[in-house]
């Protein structure tokens, strides 16, 4: 079943004299239980593509189906409301509330659907628990370390249960360690929960996680590589040689 | 680019944020400017004879400049830090900090000086219609004229100039002490970081509370008879300005936290937009902003209550005085009063006459007081009163071993209170006569050269009076023991009878009395007063209005990464405002309270020394006071409206 649908988004930057396009006409589908990533260089779009794909940024032009509603054409107020109950994320600079708890951070997204107090709780236990962060509820942000608040960056992106994820670089602040052992939440949590997660970055291992990496080059989708069958280790040398052949660059590792 | 052209730019960039600072500064000038116009005034000059108009006005303007400095400091102070990022990049592009000094000077120069020229301009402009407003409350007649005077300029630019260098000496000692990597990390090291309520806080917080309840209640007890000798009376003047000061201290450093974290433990982790955006806010600022915030609410108390209880003055200037002189026009001798009643009648005046024979006795009232009253100079034994007979008071009639007391001042009687009834001992010269006191009656029967300054008037049987007329004590009586009243019948005819007064030429010019002339004296001193209060206390409000919201635009844009994060994840302008909405409302709302709450029980502990009417002008004063404080906390929620906006 697909989830989310885009046709030939395009976007651009600055007025008719400044004109900087972005992005040039993109196509993407995905399907509901999904673990795609995004990647390419720095400047590629990926970001800005995650962007209007999350409803974040408009699109100059194109359409964006999400679970059949067209979020283009929606309203300022809409859009909230379409984000709050179907969209959640995961930010590269963990975008927690500093005079927030732990768990406060976590529920922030149940508070906007009037969720009950006790199905709020059971939500959290659970989620805290596959996540292991069930002790640091009560501890602040600045008193946790980078993996740790970006396990609760994903928990607070999981807790209401939305059709879509949309993590932007994840990863990108942590430690070899923690960024794999958040991935291995992140796929646990895709496999258990069949929610559908959209994750751009520039990480290969990271993108060695996921069942898709779909490779932006210049605005435009320059090829897409599928998991199948393979094991991690053979997917990554795949992702490797895609990416050496894009940017020109052998990777070295 | 040169540096002009980087000054006028950041000028440009800046003005958005500076507006309200302007405008503070430009109605400080203004306000400064019009009163030291009006110190050089002749106009105050003719007026100086009656009331010390000048030197007023002068103490006053010398307290507004103290005001408006401490503001244009602390303002300047948020600003330097605000830019403290952008010091850092001019530093690290290799600018010099002299250079960077003269950026800022230059800047803050055309901003200040060209504020001062408007509010200048101003000011003179609106010197007449404060004059208008002086004029009009003290009542004086006077055609109040545009005048300028190039002293008062002087005077204005001179002050000014002064207040400028040393705010620029303090952004010189700033610009010097940093180093570039203390400028880029200086606002967060000035906000104390999200710390865990501790244990110690809590009992801060409860102990904060305990104070201020205690201040509270020694000043409802001040003047309740408790505390009778005059030291006693200043101690614990100073207890309760110290524990409710350092109460309100303790209760922003301690109480607010611990109250917002109780809520929030309730909540268990489960917080609504609302509390997100002020609750959890709020706990962590307060406690920083805690000495900022308790001299604003102190300094709010002090402006409130000043004003109250000189509105109190001015507006119960009518009733004090019919409580000291209860008829229109007051005579001690039937030579003068005839002579004004002759012009009445010939006028076509209808008046009423009052004649009543007093006399003062020494009365012994220890008896019949609550508590014996230390450290006044007085003997209640032998209190010195007015007797009256009751044949001259209308609907009293007392036995021969009875009295009543009427028209007691409610001050006095606050020290001195009487009981319900008991004995007291009238003396002659040759004897004392025991009688029954009936009780305390409110109306006062004759002026106040007759009661001592509000002593209660005696009323006895005519028979005890006559034994009283033939042996008084000498010594004690007043030149006149009569008094004569004449009330006006038609109130529209007070102000003719009393320019007839004005004019007749009476024999005891000095004891009679037009009480039109005591109510207008009264205004005039009390309107003086009030004006002066009045001014300062406004041009306090605005400037403790502009800190509070200059502190939240930095909060605002600090929290701002915030407002991304909660409208990326779903939450729409709306939601976030409702919340800011509810967060100012504690911001402003908990000094404007708590200094509320100061001056009620500051003007309720003394208020009866200042005038006749308590509510009515003390709710007046605080409605007002009220209303233009509000229009801060809505300029800042319009602020944090834009920012909101642009925050995705």
């Amino acid at each position: 079943m697909t989830i989310l649908q885009a046709n030939k988004i395009h976007k651009s930057y600055g007025n008719k004299f400044t004109k900087q396009e972005v992005l040039k006409g993109i196509d993407l589908t995905i399907q509901k239980g999904e673990f795609v990533s995004i990647m390419g260089a720095s400047g590629s779009g990926k970001t800005t593509l995650l962007n209007v794909l999350s409803s974040i940024d408009k699109a100059s032009s194109g359409s964006i189906l999400i679970e059949g509603n067209e979020i283009t054409g929606m309203k300022e107020k809409q859009l909230a409301a379409f984000r709050k109950t179907n969209l959640g994320f995961i930010f590269q600079e963990y975008n927690l509330l500093d005079t927030l708890t732990v768990k406060e951070n976590i529920l922030l997204p149940l508070s906007i659907s009037n969720t009950a107090k006790e199905v709020a709780q059971q939500k959290f236990n659970e989620l805290a628990s596959e996540l292991g962060i069930e002790q640091l509820k009560d501890k602040y942000p600045n008193e946790i370390s980078g993996g740790q608040k970006q396990r609760t960056s994903a928990a607070r992106a999981f807790i209401h249960e939305p059709s879509i994820i949309f993590a932007d670089e994840p990863t990108g602040a942590l430690d070899s360690k923690s960024a794999s052992d958040l991935l291995n939440k992140l796929s646990h949590l895709n496999k258990n929960r069949k929610s559908t997660i959209i994750m751009v970055t520039h990480d290969p291992v990271a993108a060695s996680f996921t069942s898709r990496v779909v490779f932006i080059k210049d605005g435009q989708i320059y090829t897409q590589l599928n998991k199948g069958e393979q094991s991690r280790q053979d997917f990554f040398q795949d992702i490797m040689k895609t990416q050496g052949i894009l940017s020109g660059v052998q990777y070295e590792h | 680019m040169s540096i002009n052209q980087l000054i006028f730019r950041s000028l440009k960039k800046n003005i958005k944020s500076y507006y309200l600072y302007v405008f503070a500064l430009i109605f400080s000038v203004a306000l400064y400017f019009s009163f030291v116009t009006l110190q050089y005034d002749p106009a105050m000059d003719a007026t100086k004879g009656t009331i010390k108009g000048g030197a007023a006005i002068r103490t006053a303007s010398i307290l507004l400049i103290a005001i408006v400095g401490i503001f244009l400091f602390y303002a300047n102070n948020i600003f330097i830090k605000r830019r403290s990022k952008e010091i850092g990049l001019f530093q690290l592009i290799g600018m010099t900090k002299g250079k960077i000094f003269r950026i800022i000077s230059t800047e803050n120069m055309m901003l200040y000086f060209g504020s001062l020229a408007i509010g200048t301009f101003l000011g003179f402009a609106v010197s007449k219609l404060i004059k208008l407003i002086l004029f009009k409350i003290t009542g004086i007649d006077q055609v109040a004229s545009l005048t300028f005077s190039g002293q008062a300029l002087i005077q204005t630019v001179l002050v000014f100039a002064a207040v400028y260098v040393f705010i620029m000496m303090m952004n010189y000692l700033f610009i010097k002490r940093q180093t570039i990597l203390s400028l880029f990390s200086v606002t967060s090291s000035s906000e104390e970081k999200v710390k865990k309520v501790s244990i110690l806080e809590i009992i801060f917080g409860i102990f904060g509370l305990a104070l201020i309840v205690v201040g509270y209640y020694l000043s409802s007890k001040l003047f309740g008879g408790d505390f009778s000798e005059m030291n006693e009376l200043f101690a614990v003047m100073i207890i309760i300005l110290a524990s409710v000061i350092i109460g309100t201290y303790l209760f922003y450093k301690g109480s607010v936290t611990f109250v917002a974290n109780l809520i929030r433990k309730k909540k268990n982790g489960y917080l609504s937009i609302n509390e997100v955006l002020s609750l959890s806010s709020i706990m962590f600022r307060m406690k920083t902003n805690a000495m900022l915030l308790t001299i604003i609410t102190t300094v709010s108390a002090l402006a409130i209550s000043l004003l109250a209880l000189s509105y109190i003055s001015y507006y119960s200037a009518e009733k004090t005085a019919i409580d000291s002189v209860p008829a229109n026009f007051a005579f001690t001798n039937t030579k003068d009063s005839d002579l004004f009643a002759e012009k009445l009648t010939e006028k076509n005046i209808d008046y009423k006459e009052t004649t009543i024979p007093v006399l003062q006795a020494e009365v012994d009232i220890s008896k019949v007081l609550v508590s014996q009253p230390e450290g006044f100079n007085l003997d209640p034994s032998k209190t010195s009163l007015a007797v009256v007979s009751d044949k001259h008071v209308k609907g009293v009639n007392v036995k021969k071993d009875e009295t009543l007391f009427t028209g007691y001042n409610d001050a006095l009687a606050k020290f001195m209170a009487l009981k319900d009834s008991g004995e007291v001992e009238l003396k002659t010269n040759k004897e004392s006569i025991s009688l029954h006191y009936l009780g305390l009656d409110s109306p006062t029967i004759v002026s106040y050269l007759f009661t001592s300054g509000g002593m209660p008037t005696v009323i006895v049987d005519e028979t005890v009076f006559a034994k009283l007329a033939k042996n008084p004590e000498k010594d004690i009586q007043r030149t006149t023991s009569l008094y004569i009243g004449i009330d006006i019948q038609d109130d529209a005819q007070v102000k003719k009878a009393n320019v007839l007064f004005a004019d007749l030429d009476f024999q005891d010019k000095d004891l009679n009395i037009s009480r039109l002339d005591m109510i207008d004296s009264n205004k005039a001193n009390m309107g003086l007063t009030m004006f002066i209060v009045g001014f300062l206390g406004l041009t306090f409000l605005i400037t403790s209005g502009c800190i509070l919201y200059f502190k939240q635009m930095g909060e605002g844009e600090e929290e701002k990464h915030n407002y991304t994060i909660l409208r990326k994840l779903g939450f729409t302008q709306g939601d976030l405002l409702k919340g800011i909405q509810g967060k100012q409302l504690f911001n402003f709302g908990i000094p404007l309270v708590v200094g509320l709450l100061h001056s009620y029980f500051a003007v309720q502990s003394g208020w009866f020394f200042f005038g006749t009417e308590l509510w009515t002008p003390m709710i007046i004063v605080m409605v007002l006071y009220t209303i233009l404080y509000s229009i801060f906390g809505v300029l800042s929620v319009v602020y944090y409206k834009k920012l909101i906006k642009s925050a995705l």
